[in-house]
């Protein structure tokens, strides 16, 4: 298990909560919170060491697209990087659906 | 088309049982309570522990839905985990009692204990039984059991105790996984990798045929809210762990020694009458029984020399207007699985017995007679046998019996001089308002023997013995234990195999002790989590939790 820990700067603000995902096999949740200060923050737990790079990498991408500004925490299961990105997705969806 | 239910997920489970928009969860994902206990051993945790909670209404009546998510960790109960589902079922109760009706459904999609937090999950369970026995005199308790993992373990017991079991075919209820059977029996006992042979022993197929579960049902989300819908409508209940004769008498019709097919099976249970069954007491004789140190002490604790009984492996003996129980090796049973003091068929069933009928005698009666339990079960019953019969239901009858006893004003007293493990303890120890313990190193308390826990997490023993360092609820001894707050007493100066003059004195000084202070107490397991040790730090969690759903409830 290993905790890693990005920052960004992202302009669209994240107004409500949203959560994905279930820490199963091959899976993961993502927990995105309203940001705490003006920084995007990302905390992930993962199950799978030695992967900081390809994370930077899924997530330059994801936020290139998407700048959300928010506070993410990550529970990884051991999730490849298209289904990260699929829940990524997926959580975004979660956040522009009125409710 | 059908709506598949077992593809959904835990929290997708709990919203699709509750009609459209009333649904709202309790202690969500976003409050992050994850499980202190997994990082530890770096496992990652998930925010909701595993279980969901979801206050609703079905077909217009009020319900919680508490749903076990078995893709996270198999669906494993841990402190938090477990908490959170007895929070709820004490709320659901406290509304009913209350007069305002609230009926609780358990998705139960798990391997029972968490064996990262074992002795946790252990306690956990226990606390899920006793809650859902006190429910069940107001309302039905309905379990289901969708797989894909199914119910096993410290749960199957649990869903034994339940009011009425809905499953599809896509589940297996059973006490000890194939898996474990094999590494504790042999795999002449039990081959794991035969799928055929699990399926048709475990699967539910064959359970509902022989009153393990009680409805099979098509996974389709509206079939399975009509079946739990009906279910609260009529009231249903199969009494699952009021039917000691009913086993006892088939028990009697089975060799042991000798294979059994499930369709051999199937056959015996449909034609077996309940034939009623006297449990005599313990009484002296000349011949020693095989030794432990339950048999040592509940041959010193009640004065019976060289103690034998009509069930060999269950003593019992009212002394003093108190009843001790215990369970002891006897090494030519015809039950080849209980020779070493495990809890098997006929063990539970029994227990149950004796117990119920204390219950019943002292109905009227203002004081209560008090239960002590001497606790020395290296563990349950590993076998096929015992899992096609449905081992889990008779450890659930002495569990369920225990409980009522306590419930209606018995002091349940735990007296643990030896071992207490897994299913053992949850049938004869964890229904016990207070535990006394010997604080002796030959003691081993756990939910499973290393070798079987190595193998479910799939860890080395040596890294599952250095997982132990961190958590104490890992480790396998009584002085770790106590960290977790639930004893009453570790008493220091007596040890397991010394029952002298001056210790017997003792023992019976503190069960004595321990039988005042249940006195105008409550009847429930909050013990445990009042003692200094609790609220400092072993059930810190468990507390917190509480406070949480409490907080949430809405009343």
């Amino acid at each position: 298990m290993e905790k890693l820990h990005f920052e960004y700067q992202n302009s669209t603000p994240v107004k409500k909560f949203a959560h994905v995902g279930v820490v199963a096999s091959g899976d993961l949740e993502i927990l995105v919170y309203p940001a705490d200060g003006e920084k995007t923050t990302l905390d992930i737990t993962t199950g799978s060491d030695g992967f900081e790079k390809v994370w930077q990498n899924v997530l330059d991408r994801f936020f290139a697209r998407y700048p959300l500004n928010g506070k993410f925490i990550v529970h990884d299961f051991g999730a490849t990087p298209g289904v990260v990105n699929l829940r990524l997705t997926q959580a975004m969806e979660a956040l522009k659906d009125e409710k | 088309m059908k709506n598949s239910f077992v593809e959904l997920n835990g929290r997708q489970r709990a919203f699709a049982l509750v009609d459209e928009n009333s649904g709202r969860e309790l202690v969500g994902p976003e409050y992050d309570m994850i499980s202190p206990h997994l990082e530890p051993q770096k496992i990652v945790p998930e925010s909701d522990d595993g279980v969901i909670l979801v206050k609703g209404t079905l077909n217009g009546k009020n319900v919680v839905v508490i749903s076990i998510e078995g893709k996270f960790q198999g669906g494993g109960i841990g402190e938090v985990s477990g908490a959170k589902i007895v929070a709820a079922l004490e709320e659901a109760l406290d509304d009913n009692k209350n007069g305002k009706t609230i009926y609780p459904i358990i998705i139960l999609d798990t391997g029972g204990v968490r064996l990262q937090e074992a002795n946790y999950g252990l306690l956990s369970i226990s606390e899920i039984q006793n809650s859902v026995i006190a429910l069940k005199k107001y309302v039905p308790v309905i379990g289901l059991v969708p797989g894909r993992v199914g119910s096993f373990g410290g749960m199957s017991i649990t869903s034994a105790v339940l009011s009425y079991l809905i499953t599809t075919k896509k589940a297996r209820v059973a006490l000890n996984g194939p898996e474990v059977i094999e590494q504790e029996a042999g795999v002449r006992e039990f081959d794991s990798s035969d799928k055929d042979l699990i399926w048709n022993t475990l699967g539910t197929r064959q359970r509902v045929k022989t009153g393990i579960a009680d409805e099979l049902v098509e996974d389709d989300v509206e079939t399975i809210k009509n079946a739990i819908s009906e279910a609260i409508d009529q009231k249903k209940d199969a009494h699952r762990t009021d039917k000691a004769d009913f086993y006892l008498t088939l028990l009697d019709k089975i060799d042991f020694s000798k294979p059994l097919t499930t369709e051999e099976y199937r056959k015996i249970f449909n034609e077996t009458k309940a034939e009623k069954h006297e449990i005599p007491s313990a009484v002296s004789s000349d011949t020693p029984g095989d030794k432990s140190r339950g048999r040592l002490w509940f041959e010193k604790l009640t004065g019976i020399k060289n103690a034998k009984s009509e069930y060999p492996t269950v003593l019992a003996a009212e002394v003093d207007g108190k009843e001790y129980i215990a369970i002891v090796p006897d090494k030519n049973n015809r039950f080849p699985r209980v020779r070493n003091g495990e809890v098997g068929l006929q063990e539970g069933f029994v227990i149950s017995k004796i117990v119920n009928k204390i219950v019943e005698e002292d109905k009227d009666k203002e004081v209560k007679r008090p239960i002590i339990l001497i606790v020395d079960v290296p563990s349950q019953a590993y076998g096929y046998k015992e899992e096609l019969i449905g081992i889990h239901i008779g450890l659930a009858s002495s569990a369920a019996a225990y409980a009522k006893a306590r419930q209606a004003g018995h002091p349940v007293i735990d007296f643990i001089p030896g071992d207490a493990v897994s299913g053992g303890f949850l049938a004869h120890g964890l229904q016990s308002n207070r535990m006394i313990a010997l604080a002796d190193k030959s003691i081993t308390i756990q939910a499973m023997s290393k070798a079987s826990a190595a193998r479910i997490t799939q860890r080395t023993i040596a890294e599952l013995e250095e997982a132990t360092k961190h958590v104490p609820a890992m480790a396998y001894d009584i002085f770790n234990y106590e960290k977790l707050g639930a004893l009453y007493k570790l008493v220091h100066d007596v040890s397991s195999w010394d029952a002298n003059d001056d210790a017997v004195k003792e023992v019976h000084e503190l069960i004595d002790e321990a039988i005042a202070s249940t006195k105008d107490q409550p009847t429930d397991l909050r013990f445990r989590y009042e003692t200094p040790i609790a609220i400092e730090s072993g059930r810190k969690a468990t507390i917190k939790m509480r406070e949480m759903v409490d907080d949430q409830w809405e009343k």
